[in-house]
């Protein structure tokens, strides 16, 4: 009940949020939103399965060259569009999670890692579709199906994202809360005895990856429907260690977590390169100080303190957690 | 028709027998125990029942089906549920989260992945009978790394018992316990195979524990069965006494 007021008064405050900030920033607030769905995408790999991807650029950058690609030759609505490259990236990402679940640990990081290379190479092996070191630009925001076309303003595309955002949420909510889940985190916690369960976890596994990817994709599209274009850097390993940043310092493991992480990040670096170009070091900095003293990240801190007090006002003295499950 | 039945095993490790030519059965309800030195291959005869390495040369049947080589986690749905003699639990997840994900094991949607009400709340109470056979009901909430070593043995009993196996398979469940815990668990392990007639295989270091549980014991000495038999006759037995019990106390 607590948890259902609180994602109503969220969702109630992002709904209002455009029209009290200047309307220049609402871009900003796009972006910010599309990465936190990005690295909510990571943290079912990382948080439930304990599996580190290195290569996530992979799906956000095939969602945002699918959908590219997919206008390029056919001018579907944007909805449309928008699932036909969620469909894509899942198709592409099951045999990239078959090899790489083949692995665990640093070489599943590597494999990961070897496969969102692959994208960016092929990207400029094949310039004449891709565009090479250009990107894909001009992608334009069709409107319909049935005439609908609020999405094609600034205002109506954050009210689409914040809709795919939350949707997203509510969906990796439920499956981390269901049967399936609730195998992921025997994988984390002891995959062997899960197995000796009688869990075929490697197809557990195969299925995370899969679903990780297609909510990257779907973040992936939301951007290159959104900027107008997909440029190479969305698969290039920058992208996948920056996600796995937000991932860390949101607290994985949370979904809410990696969302403000993703979200602080934007408005951070915004910011931040406004007065000095030396934000890099100060983003390192920061991640630094959250692994060494808050490896349970923002989300982390934020519900202890809650915790915490409520402990203190003694409403049930009895009933406090020993130690962070999550 | 044994329920579990191992034909001709053997398992080399280079040059080493660890298994050599082992024939052993476990016939429906019935309680047995294996026992042998240190280096015996006990563990070794284990991990091939279930699979988690392949023998080398002969079969394993398990309800009249070759099971030899299968993939671990089908053995397991086949209905046999293993212990580890180095406790093997979920430490971050509580008592009843541990045997919850043991008894969804063979529900036939634990691929639900959304909702699943039904599942969850069908494994949580096939969970909660579990822990209370293992008295562990005061500790269903507790997480499971909080719990001493003696308790942790018993949840991962009550893992085991949650799959609803039918052949139950426990490696040394008493291992590094001190004597009192040794006893409760044995009275614990006693009253719950009283009740069902769960068919069990029990490798076990400590005799006194063998003879309190076993039907029937069945004696490995370097790798190969010295002696097969009722508890009084391989107390009686003088090899078995010359290899084993008489060296080791």
């Amino acid at each position: 009940m607590n948890w259902r007021l609180g994602f109503l008064v969220t969702a109630a405050a992002c709904a209002v949020l455009p029209f009290a900030v200047p309307q220049h920033s609402l871009t900003i607030l796009v972006e910010a939103l599309i990465l936190g769905l990005f690295a909510m995408s990571l943290d079912l790999l990382v948080g439930y399965c304990r599996l580190y991807s290195f290569g996530h650029a992979a799906a956000y950058g095939l969602g945002a060259y699918s959908y590219a690609l997919i206008l390029t030759y056919v001018p579907l609505p944007l909805p449309a569009a928008i699932l036909l490259a969620v469909a894509v990236t899942i198709v592409i990402a099951i045999p990239i999670a078959w090899i790489c679940t083949r692995s665990t640990g640093v070489s599943f990081a590597m494999l990961t890692l070897a496969f969102a290379q692959l994208g960016y190479a092929m990207l400029f092996r094949f310039r004449d579709v891709t565009g090479g070191s250009d990107g894909l630009v001009g992608i334009p925001r069709h409107p319909g199906p049935f005439g609908i076309d609020w999405f094609q303003s600034k205002l109506g595309y954050y009210y689409l994202v914040l809709a795919c955002l939350f949707g997203s949420y509510l969906l990796c909510r439920a499956i981390v809360r269901s049967p399936f889940g609730a195998v992921l985190a025997g994988i984390r916690e002891n995959e062997a005895k899960t197995i000796a369960l009688g869990y075929n976890t490697r197809a557990y596994k195969i299925t995370t990856v899969v679903l990780a990817y297609g909510f990257g994709g779907l973040a992936g599209a939301l951007y290159a429907a959104f900027a107008g274009f997909a440029s190479p850097e969305l698969f290039f390993w920058l992208t996948s260690g920056r996600v796995l940043i937000m991932v860390i310092v949101g607290g994985a493991g949370t979904l809410i977590g990696p969302i403000l992480g993703g979200v602080s990040f934007v408005f951070l670096e915004h910011q931040l390169s406004q007065v000095t170009d030396l934000w890099p070091l100060i983003f390192g900095t920061i991640f630094m100080a959250f692994v060494m003293f808050a490896p349970q990240g923002i989300w982390g801190i934020l519900t202890s303190r809650f915790r915490s007090r409520r402990a203190v006002s003694g409403s049930d003295s009895g009933k406090e957690a020993p130690g962070a499950a999550t | 028709m044994p329920l579990l039945e191992c034909r001709g095993l053997v398992r080399r490790f280079g040059a080493l027998v660890a298994v050599d030519d082992i024939d052993l059965a476990v016939e429906p309800g019935e309680i047995r125990a294996v026992i042998g030195p240190n280096g015996a291959g006990k563990s070794t005869v284990f991990n091939l029942i279930t699979s988690v390495l392949k023998p080398s040369a002969g079969q394993v049947i398990f309800a009249g089906e070759d099971i030899t080589g299968m993939p671990v986690h089908e053995v397991a749905q086949k209905g046999i549920a293993r212990t580890f003699q180095l406790c093997h639990i979920f430490p971050a997840l509580t008592v009843r989260e541990n045997v919850r994900i043991a008894a969804q094991a063979r529900d036939g949607r634990r691929w639900q992945f959304l909702g699943g009400g039904r599942v969850l709340n069908r494994s949580t109470s096939a969970a909660d009978e579990a822990i209370a056979r293992m008295r562990l009901t005061r500790m269903a909430d507790a997480t499971a790394a909080m719990l001493s070593h003696g308790d942790q043995r018993l949840l991962e009993i009550a893992m085991a018992i949650a799959q609803k196996p039918r052949l139950l398979m426990l490696d040394e469940p008493t291992q590094g316990l001190s004597i009192e815990e040794t006893g409760r668990a044995v009275q614990i392990l006693k009253d719950m195979l009283m009740e069902g007639d769960l068919s069990v295989l029990l490798v076990e270091h400590d005799m006194e524990v063998v003879f309190k549980l076993a039907d029937n014991i069945t004696v490995l000495h370097r790798g190969r069965v010295i002696a097969d038999g009722s508890p009084a006759a391989v107390r009686a037995s003088a090899q078995v006494r010359s290899a084993y019990l008489g060296g080791a106390q």
